[in-house]
Formats: C-alpha cells, sequence, structure tokens
C-alpha cells in the first residue's frame, strides 16, 4: 500500500481509536484501582464541590488568574484554540462529510481559524523558550516535557502550510505537506493516552480528589 | 539551602536502625500504601511551575528552583523508577528534602491546576523512611513517650491529675465556684490538651477553666490515656502511634458518653482527631470534633462570655494550616480575633490561601535538627506581621507560636504572640456572682 494511502487510510483509524479507546481505558484503569485504593476520598464526595471547582478552573475564576494573569490567561487561550481549530475549521468539516460517516457540522470562518492557528503557535513557542530559559522550569522538565510542545504544535505548523501553500516550493516538504501534516495529527491522537497530555481526562478526576478533599474543610477551591 | 543540607548528610544521626536498605520491601510498601491518585498525579503533572511561587521555602530561599513543589516530590517517582533499588544516601537525600524543605501545609494544592497534593505525597515519603528505620529523632523520641505513657511529654496518670487539680486550685481564688471536671460522665465536652500544657503551661489549662465557667460549659477532661490531643507521630508517618493515641481519645470519650471532643489551641491534634482519624480507625467515631477556636468564637457571639474590654493595640491573627487551611475555620478565627481587638489588621492573604509560618509538620518538636532551616522559612510569615504593623499577634496552635516567637525575636518584630485564651480571660467580664467576696469583718 502506498504510504499516502496508509496515512490517510488504516493509520487514521489507528490513531483515532489509539485516543478515544485508549483514553477511555486510562480513566476505567483508574478508577477501578482508585475505588480500591483511594477508598478515604469516594467517602467525602459531594457534587457540589466537584462542580464548583470545575467552574473555578476550566473558567478563569481561581486564584493562579490573580497570581500570574498573563502566563494563566495564555494557557487559557491555548487550550481554547487547540479543541476549537481541528474541530471546526472548515478543510477538517468538509473530510468529515466526505467520510462514510457524512458529520457537517457549520464551520468557522476560515480566517479566524487561521488567526487562532497562528496565536496558538505564538504562545506554544513563548511554552517552549520559557522552558529552555528559566532555570525553575527547566529543572522541572524532563525529555517529554519539550517534546510534547512540539508535538501539540506540529499539526498546526503543518495545517498552516498545507492551507496557504507555504512551503509548496520547498521540493520534499512541498510534494508531501499533506501527509505530513496528516501524520503530525495522528502522532499526538496516539500520544496523548500514554502521556501527561492524557490531562484531558484525568484532570476531571484530580480535581474532584482534592475538591472533596478541602470540601470536607468546608470550601471550595 | 538544598546543597548546604546535602552537604551536612554526614552530620545526620537519624538511623534508628543501620540495616541494608531493602528493595523489594520498600515497593511492597508503596504497592500497599500508595493511593491510586498519586501515581496518576505523578504521571500529569505538567511541570508548569504555578506551585513554585506559593512556597514559603521558595519564596524564603530567595526563589531557589530546589524549593519548588515539584521538583521536592520528585523522589517518590524516582523510588518507583528505580523499583525501590535505593541506598542509605539516596534516602538521607529524601530525608533532607521531606523533612527540612516541607512542612506539609498544603499551600500548594490549592493553587495547582491539577490540584496535586504534594503534601500527602510527601508524608508518604516520610512513611516510607520510617519504614526502613529513617526518622528524626526529636519526632522518634516523642513516639516512644506515646506509647510508654499515653502522652508526648512522658507525664504519669497521677502527675496529670495532680497538676490539673493544682491548677483548679489555684484559679479557686479568682472565680467563685470554678471546678476542673475530671471523668465526668454524661459531659457535653471531653476537652483535650497538649501534653505541654500541664508540663510547662498551666496557666493554659488554668485559663480554659476560667473561660469554661463563665461560659458554663458542660465538660470535663479524663485520667486515663487520651487527654493528650496532640498527634506528633503522623508527622513521621507512624500510623500505628497515630492511631493508638486517637483511639484513646475518643475511648475515654465513649466511655464518658460525651458529645463531643474538643482540642486545646492546637492544629495538628484538631486535624488528627476530626479528619485523620476515621482513615486510622476504619471507622468514623461519633463524637464531634471541635477546636477551641470554634468554642471561644461561639461564646462571644451568642453572649455566653461578655468582653468588657478590647485590646487597645494593634493585633493580627496567624492562621493555623492544620486548623484553618487543613481546619476549615477561617471565617470564626479572624472574627475571633476582631471580636477581642479594637484595631484589628488582616494579613495579607488572611484565611484560606495564608502562608505557613514554617513550624508546622513536626518542625518544631524536631528540635535543634530543624531550628535553621524554620528560621529561614519562616522569613514570609515574619514579613506579613511586620506588614500588618500589629503589636500583638493571636496564635491559636502551639507550634505556631513557638515559631512566631522565635521568628519575632529573629527578624525583631517586636510583638507578642498569644494563645487567644490569654486575651479571652484577660478582656471577659465576670458574672457578679463568680467574683470573689472580700471577707467582711
Amino acid at each position: 500500500m502506498d504510504f499516502f494511502l496508509f496515512v490517510e487510510g488504516p493509520l487514521l483509524w489507528i490513531s483515532f481509536l489509539t485516543f478515544i479507546i485508549g483514553s477511555i481505558l486510562r480513566v476505567v484503569l483508574f478508577v477501578s484501582v482508585s475505588r480500591k485504593k483511594d477508598t478515604i476520598i469516594y467517602q467525602y464526595v459531594r457534587w457540589k464541590y466537584f462542580f464548583s471547582t470545575l467552574g473555578r478552573w476550566l473558567l478563569p475564576l481561581n486564584k493562579d488568574v490573580a497570581k500570574n494573569p498573563l502566563f494563566t490567561i495564555m494557557g487559557y487561550i491555548f487550550h481554547i484554540c487547540l479543541i476549537v481549530v481541528p474541530v471546526w475549521f472548515s478543510g477538517h468539516i468538509s473530510l468529515w462529510e466526505e467520510s462514510r460517516l457524512e458529520w457537517a457540522w457549520t464551520p468557522m470562518p476560515d480566517r479566524l481559524a487561521d488567526w487562532m492557528t497562528l496565536i496558538f503557535l505564538a504562545i506554544a513557542l513563548f511554552f517552549l523558550l520559557r522552558r529552555i530559559i528559566s532555570a525553575d522550569i527547566r529543572l522541572l522538565s524532563t525529555f517529554s516535557d519539550y517534546l510534547l510542545i512540539v508535538v501539540v504544535a506540529l499539526p498546526f505548523v503543518t495545517g498552516y502550510f498545507l492551507t496557504h501553500g507555504t512551503v509548496d516550493t520547498i521540493g520534499f516538504l512541498g510534494d508531501n505537506i499533506q501527509v505530513i501534516h496528516m501524520l503530525s495529527g495522528e502522532v499526538m491522537l496516539i500520544l496523548i493516552p500514554f502521556t501527561k497530555l492524557s490531562h484531558f481526562v484525568l484532570f476531571f478526576f484530580s480535581r474532584g480528589a482534592t475538591a472533596f478533599e478541602f470540601g470536607r474543610r468546608g470550601y471550595s477551591i | 539551602m538544598s546543597k548546604s543540607a546535602n552537604a551536612k548528610m554526614t552530620e545526620q544521626v537519624n538511623a534508628i536502625e543501620t540495616r541494608e536498605i531493602d528493595a523489594k520491601e520498600i515497593i511492597t510498601f508503596l504497592k500497599s500504601k500508595m493511593p491510586a491518585r498519586f501515581k496518576m498525579w505523578l504521571n500529569i503533572c505538567a511541570s508548569c511551575g504555578l506551585c513554585a511561587d506559593t512556597c514559603h521555602y521558595y519564596l524564603s530561599s530567595g526563589k531557589d528552583p530546589q524549593m519548588i513543589p515539584a521538583h521536592k516530590v520528585r523522589f517518590l517517582k524516582e523510588i518507583l523508577k528505580k523499583k525501590g533499588k535505593v541506598d542509605r544516601s539516596f534516602l538521607q537525600k529524601v530525608y533532607n528534602t521531606v523533612y527540612h524543605e516541607c512542612n506539609m501545609c498544603r499551600r500548594c494544592t490549592l493553587y495547582c491546576p491539577f490540584g496535586i497534593d504534594i503534601a500527602q505525597m510527601i508524608s508518604l515519603l516520610r512513611s516510607l523512611l520510617l519504614s526502613q528505620g529513617i526518622a528524626p529523632e526529636g519526632l522518634l523520641a516523642t513516639v516512644k513517650n506515646y506509647n510508654e505513657f499515653g502522652n508526648q511529654m512522658a507525664i504519669s496518670k497521677e502527675d496529670w491529675v495532680d497538676t490539673v487539680e493544682w491548677c483548679e486550685e489555684e484559679t479557686a481564688d479568682e472565680l467563685v465556684g470554678l471546678k476542673i471536671p475530671i471523668d465526668k460522665k454524661g459531659a457535653k465536652i471531653l476537652y483535650t490538651v497538649n501534653a505541654r500544657e500541664p508540663k510547662f503551661y498551666p496557666q493554659d489549662i488554668m485559663e480554659v477553666a476560667q473561660i469554661f465557667h463563665v461560659a458554663g460549659e458542660d465538660y470535663t477532661l479524663c485520667s486515663e490515656d487520651g487527654w493528650d490531643g496532640t498527634n506528633l507521630a503522623m508527622f513521621c508517618g507512624d500510623a500505628k502511634t497515630a492511631r493508638l493515641m486517637v483511639e484513646n481519645t475518643f475511648k475515654r470519650a465513649d466511655e464518658l458518653e460525651v458529645q463531643q471532643v474538643a482540642v486545646t489551641e492546637c492544629g495538628h491534634a484538631y486535624r488528627a482527631l476530626r479528619f485523620e482519624a476515621p482513615a486510622w480507625l476504619g471507622y468514623t467515631p461519633k463524637q464531634e470534633v471541635v477546636h477551641s477556636v470554634e468554642l471561644f468564637h461561639d461564646y462571644i457571639r451568642d453572649g455566653r462570655i461578655k468582653l468588657k474590654d478590647k485590646i487597645k493595640e494593634p493585633t493580627t491573627v496567624q492562621d493555623p494550616c492544620n486548623v484553618i487551611r487543613n481546619g476549615g475555620l477561617a471565617e470564626k478565627n479572624r472574627r475571633l480575633a476582631e471580636f477581642l481587638s479594637e484595631d484589628f489588621r488582616p494579613m495579607k492573604y488572611q484565611g484560606n490561601y495564608n502562608y505557613c509560618c514554617g513550624g508546622g509538620g513536626g518542625a518544631l518538636p524536631m528540635g535543634g535538627e530543624m531550628k535553621k532551616y524554620r528560621l529561614v522559612s519562616g522569613k514570609i510569615k515574619a514579613e506579613q506581621i511586620r506588614e500588618t504593623g500589629a503589636k500583638i499577634v493571636f496564635v491559636p496552635c502551639h507550634n505556631c507560636i513557638d515559631q512566631i516567637r522565635d521568628l519575632s525575636k529573629e527578624y525583631d518584630l517586636g510583638i507578642k504572640a498569644i494563645h487567644f485564651k490569654e486575651a479571652i480571660t484577660e478582656h471577659m467580664e465576670i458574672p457578679e456572682h463568680m467574683i470573689p467576696k472580700e471577707d467582711e469583718d
């Protein structure tokens, strides 16, 4: 099978399935061990504290925003762009429409997608530079911390190049930018369940546990 | 701070045994004791660094990156990765961090976007060290006393009861009808003290007796083991002794058929009896646990104690981590301070997000070994106090009060640190019938 056909066919399936099933498994495995070994937390479940903490942290309504406003707001914008662009970009929706699933939904304006991509990349670059330059953050960082910024940024860089023809004249890149873009997205999807990127699902359990712990003290965090 | 701590590895005399480190035992220990959420936390920490400037060690050290909470907890991940195959010098490094670089105050947890509980993981590491025979001498000495005498100060039952009776005699002159009940069955409250009160600060017992008398409280002390509410064993991860201590107190509470167990102005005793006991005992005791701050606040709020005047000098109030952030009494603590003051000055971050003073997590009982570290880490608290311009600091915790008194000397704060009891007895109105009458000829 031609490499391109592999990337846009079986590998697409593999990456989505790995992402979806891997994430579900991550949650299921955690909960099953947690029910046995985190028993103290389950005794103090009070949903008002769960929803309150989600509200404070999914929205910029928490103490970190007061403490480090620039960094945290950048983090919020980063995550919004990360999720909105791949899901609502017209180019992606066309592909879903053409697929056997024939799903379609209203796309976002292309110019907005462009801007959000560039803003996302600027923030990703800032995160990477910060991780390299700041002595504090460097001490905390592992190879994976640096790599994952690049892994997450690549689909956006290559996607931008693809839609704007930026590298079309540059030999190998120009000829293969579509495959490279798809591959970069697939790599990211596959890595999500196996790395700290899994925080996209585990965040809810992590915040929940701590919200219940402080909920015992009568206040929401 | 950490570099010099590592250099002082040879100074530490804290191994109670010198046997070989048992890798299999370490892994078995972690497999059985490590909660699922700890492993999850170690995996999802994004190394974002938002925890850094929340920590008093980090700030007081001039922002030493070694003090970042996410960094201090690294050993748990490393030990798991090495499958427990670590040597004594590695564990010495762990010791230096978990005992000299953290009070387990949980302030960092409040700011972590994932709510990662670094303090609980540090506590697990302390337990792990203990399982390999490593713990601070000062804490081990109290554990020995808890097991032999039922209290941290090695006071015999006779001496305890004698001291209480002596306190009653001394205060009888000041308040008519004052009695300090011992082993009174059916009382509403079983009141527990910090064992250093009968040993060094009997005025604490006399003051609370006066407060209870004026408020008309139905309370009792107990003569048997359980009268000391403290639980220093939990600071070195000795779950067995920690459990014994709370078991004793609740056993007495059951025998005396009280409704509530009250705690003197002590932080960790409240935390142990109210929040940790259910996990150690495996069941939730039927008695409600209350802290002196709640009792005193409610007495004044409800008019059971009236104040004849208030403190005129500017005051502020410490938020002991185990009473406030980990105890839930932020509002009552502050309001009690306000009740007693004409000029109350809140600290920056007054309440749940206040800084640890550096005296918690066993730092004071560790003695000389810890002094230099806590005097540095307490710099932030010292500056907070200085900034308020207060002359008096209310401190409802025994460890905090020692630390804050030391900080006052170290940083020239010129403040007086007092328990609430002292202020309340000085400013409360004595009901007419309790004032001793002059002898009439």
